[in-house]
């Protein structure tokens, strides 16, 4: 099961990354999880698509077993992670551009 | 055509993201460089997770399926422009969202 402990880890990273090391404290606004909550569906779409259709085909012994919309549960944890390492990122580099551009 | 599957799901995403673009007067365009930066970060470790995973077996691609292009260490070309698109989807939703809720709701802090 070692796509749910990396998917488990991805998350933690990325909170980590979001209020320790980016300061980007995307986890307590509310546009982010606003941002999250539109955008779940359409990953719940997309899986559905790609897992159902066996374009993406996952091993049975590293995944839990659970699954959600035809892809695996872990998906989630991917899916979460990436959205919110792509808003951390895109909000310190917003900061970073504007600190620059000031000079 | 089954080999336009995966690529399709990329290409319904990619319109959405000009729809978005356009109807809400993002002008992403003029923000590129922060784009890149967050995305080039992006590639960098979902590609590696990725190969990673493919190398140990974690998922695989039906090759009927895809395109066939495998221009980074055996990844499909779709994988590629997956860390693409969706992370810039994912910025589109964000400003749309931030624009909205700026028009219509209470000041944002």
């Amino acid at each position: 099961m070692i796509y749910s402990d990396i998917a488990m880890d991805a998350v933690l990273l990325a909170v980590l990354a979001d209020l320790f090391v980016l300061r980007t404290q995307m986890v307590t606004r509310g546009i982010f999880w606003l941002t999250y909550g539109l955008i779940l569906p359409f990953q719940l779409l997309t899986n559905w698509w790609l897992t159902s259709k066996n374009i993406v085909m996952y091993s049975a012994t590293e995944i839990i077993g659970r699954r959600l919309a035809g892809a695996p549960i872990e998906d989630l944890l991917f899916g979460f992670s990436m959205i919110l390492a792509t808003l951390s990122l895109w909000e310190f580099f917003l900061a970073l551009n504007r600190r620059t551009s000031k000079k | 055509m089954a080999h336009f599957h995966y690529a399709v799901v990329l290409l319904f995403v990619a319109i959405c993201a000009i729809g978005v673009n356009v109807g809400f007067r993002l002008r992403i365009t003029h923000l590129w460089r922060v784009f890149l930066a967050t995305d080039a970060a992006i590639l960098l470790i979902y590609t590696a997770w990725d190969i990673w995973a493919v190398e140990n077996h974690n998922w695989r691609f039906d090759s009927a399926q895809i395109l066939g292009l495998r221009i980074f260490a055996g990844l499909p070309i779709e994988e590629i422009l997956f860390f693409v698109i969706v992370p810039l989807m994912t910025v589109l939703t964000y400003l749309a969202l931030s624009k909205l809720t700026k028009k219509y709701g209470k000041a944002q802090p």
